[in-house]
């Protein structure tokens, strides 16, 4: 299996921490809503984007996405993964939206095929050069801090984010307990974190 | 936050954390502190995974706060994707009164059939006898004194009392 596919089975897996987030909305906890929000706001925008090609206009129905979902989850039974059921409310607001405003879809891309959505964002990118050239100081920068951590948390963070490899496989290849894995992680993004933090503030809009 | 909880906040990333850890996470003070956290992570990781660069910096988790605390208010406030608001009646707590106004009604009712002596519920059993076919004497004081006696418990509005009368009329309407 390839790394690509697996990063691809990682992401479609009934996320563990999803149920849990789940679970605690359900029980009235908000706080854990708003990492779920969070965690999938960028990739709701860019599903939405395959529809709609204005950033105010993606922006806004993305909001409307999760207020949908949040209304909505009593009804999540959970046969499917949080995140494709949130895909598919993102689809149907985009298609709605488009409906409203008597514009055909820009997109053949249906519901059901939502899971394999990542790739091929069509939303336009209107960043002025300023934000472009923001950007790039944001890639350049990244690479120095990974670049700048010790080799024995490097492996573990790239096995990870670049691969998508569970903590057990990453132990299993660095030959070390989980819990060295699972703390080496989180070393490297405290590094990298202090090495990014000022510009990533500077990016939210 | 210290770094016992920001490695589980870690852990969440890569859905490696356990429950107890994650509740312990939520249940602290300063959720904000743990969500900026959070953010800031996962933008990392779509820089890493170079996803979806004309989105890399969207945030909507504010505005979907805002939203959600209006709606907990009881405030549609109908901004969601430009949506005009929408005014609604109140149904459940018209039925609310609606409903007290009748079992006040009810009671006021039942009370003063309650209230009746000895006297006035034998006046009560002198009441136009319905033309019954095929039954004697005795079987017609028999059903008027039962019919009287459902009436009276209906006046307290027991429902299982009206399940009796039904029977009662149903039997007179079979057998005749």
């Amino acid at each position: 299996m390839t790394a690509d596919s697996d990063k691809q089975r990682d992401e479609n897996s009934d996320s563990q921490t999803d149920l849990q987030l789940v679970r605690k909305v359900r029980h009235g906890d908000r706080s854990a809503f708003d990492l779920l929000v969070v965690k999938y706001q960028s990739r709701v925008a860019s599903i939405i984007g395959r529809y709609v090609y204005d950033h105010q206009e993606v922006m806004d129905l993305t909001q409307e996405t999760f207020v949908k979902a949040f209304r909505a989850m009593e009804r999540f039974r959970g046969d499917s993964a949080f995140y494709t059921w949130l895909y598919r409310i993102a689809v149907n607001t985009a298609k709605n939206f488009l409906e409203s405003r008597s514009r055909r879809p820009q997109s053949g891309a249906d519901a059901a095929d939502a899971e394999n959505f990542e790739d091929g964002f069509r939303l336009r990118d209107n960043a002025s050069p300023d934000r472009l050239l923001h950007r790039d100081q944001l890639q350049r920068e990244l690479e120095a801090a990974i670049s700048a951590l010790p080799e024995e948390l490097r492996s573990a963070f790239l096995l990870r984010e670049y691969d998508g490899l569970s903590y057990d496989d990453i132990a299993g290849i660095l030959e070390c307990p989980i819990g060295t894995v699972r703390s080496r992680i989180f070393r490297a993004r405290e590094s990298v974190d202090r090495h990014l933090g000022p510009l990533l503030n500077d990016t939210r809009t | 936050m210290d770094d016992r909880l920001k490695e589980t906040l870690s852990a969440m990333m890569d859905d490696e954390a356990d429950e107890l850890s994650v509740r312990r996470l939520l249940s602290r003070e300063g959720q904000d502190e743990v969500c900026a956290q959070f953010q800031r992570w996962h933008q990392v990781r779509d820089l890493i995974q170079r996803r979806n660069p004309a989105v890399d910096s969207i945030d909507v988790s504010e505005g979907v706060r805002d939203i959600l605390e209006g709606h907990d208010q009881g405030l549609d406030r109908g901004d969601v994707a430009g949506q005009p608001a929408r005014k609604r009646w109140h149904w459940p707590a018209v039925a609310m009164v609606a409903l007290a106004l009748a079992v006040g009604f009810g009671a006021g009712t039942g009370w003063e059939s309650g209230s009746l002596s000895s006297d006035q519920l034998a006046a009560a059993g002198d009441v136009p006898e319905l033309p019954i076919k095929g039954m004697d004497e005795q079987q017609r004081e028999q059903l008027s004194r039962y019919l009287l006696q459902h009436a009276q418990h209906n006046s307290f509005g027991s429902s299982h009392a009206s399940m009796g009368y039904a029977r009662a009329v149903s039997a007179s309407g079979a057998e005749y």
